[in-house]
């Protein structure tokens, strides 16, 4: 029992101090997570299509750089990305702005989309339209005559039997 | 029925084609520069020798600041254009430049080998006169109006004829 209780106590402190170690193993800063953050907006403009976050450029480094000075200074996120827009154009920004020429950008797949659903529709319309049966037309006089006279010729061979 | 809906898809298949058409033949490393209609900023700094220099309209003339660097290969064709540009138009504009990320030694070793076509250039070591101004590779170029309004922005090296463009536009 005693021995028990002792072995208990142990683990208990064990697990307390591995707790402490673990929380210090990934405890980050919260600065350079904001300025990740911000970094995976932005484009590395030297390198294509690279968030300045993943990119080890010259350009890139400089970039992060300013940002966690302007994050420093207590700027915004959305002053900091404005920063980079005002100087490198909306280039800079990895997702387009959802205004103006981006507008296009954004509206454009959903339209071709809905475009092509109703493109599909109207052409299976039109084709189950022409598969439809269409009832036979009218015997003209000439058919009917040869069926009359082809069914004569029937019944005399069977009278013939 | 048909027929109709040919007319329709027709057109927009047209219409994709030539956007297409457009994006291929369009240079995806040209960005329009959203500075351009914009003021100068007017950064401060020290120039190669270490005097304290001001960026912006130089001498009350129409400026041009072109950013070059030692390590820049695309740089050494382009100086050449700006050596014959700085004889040309020295009279009715200034001509000064941002060394970007440059180490002193090596900046000044490539004006005296090559000839210096400018006024001063503006020492930016760190790069955050480049950042200030949206410069993403050099060599790059402004053309700055005499109201300090950038009326031009290059980026890439220059020929004889962009330098005569900028110079007619800056010059308006």
């Amino acid at each position: 029992m005693n021995k028990n209780i002792k072995n208990i106590l142990t683990s208990v402190l064990l697990l307390s101090i591995s707790s402490l170690v673990f929380s210090a193993g990934i405890s980050e800063d919260p600065l350079e997570r904001k300025v990740l953050d911000i970094a995976a907006k932005l484009r590395c403009t030297v390198c294509q299509n690279q968030p300045v976050a993943e990119s080890n450029s010259d350009l890139a480094k400089d970039m992060r750089a300013a940002i966690k000075e302007k994050l420093q200074q207590g700027q915004s996120e959305k002053e900091i990305i404005q920063f980079f827009v005002d100087r490198f154009g909306d280039y800079v920004l990895l997702s387009p702005p959802k205004t103006g020429n981006g507008l296009v950008v954004w509206l454009f797949p959903p339209i071709l989309l809905l475009f092509t659903f109703f493109a599909v529709v109207m052409i299976m319309r039109s084709r189950s339209a022409k598969a439809e049966i269409t009832p036979p037309s009218a015997l003209s006089k000439a058919d009917q005559e040869r069926i009359r006279r082809a069914r004569n010729e029937s019944n005399k061979s069977g009278e013939d039997e | 029925m048909m027929r109709n809906v040919w007319w329709v898809i027709f057109p927009v298949l047209i219409l994709l084609f030539g956007l297409l058409a457009y994006g291929l033949t369009t240079n995806p490393k040209h960005i329009p520069s959203p500075l351009i209609g914009k003021p100068f900023p007017a950064l401060q700094g020290k120039d190669l020798n270490g005097t304290d220099v001001t960026l912006g309209v130089v001498d009350g003339k129409p400026t041009i600041v072109n950013v070059w660097a030692s390590w820049c290969g695309a740089c050494r064709t382009e100086h050449n254009v700006l050596l014959r540009g700085a004889r040309r138009y020295g009279d009715s504009i200034s001509l000064v430049a941002i060394n970007y990320k440059d180490e002193l030694p090596n900046a000044r070793r490539w004006l005296s080998s090559l000839g210096d076509p400018y006024q001063w250039s503006f020492h930016d070591l760190s790069g955050r006169a480049g950042l200030e101004l949206g410069v993403y590779g050099v060599p790059e170029t402004f053309f700055i109006n005499k109201q300090g309004i950038i009326v031009e922005k290059i980026s890439a090296p220059l020929t004889d004829e962009m330098l005569a463009n900028g110079v007619a536009l800056m010059s308006k």
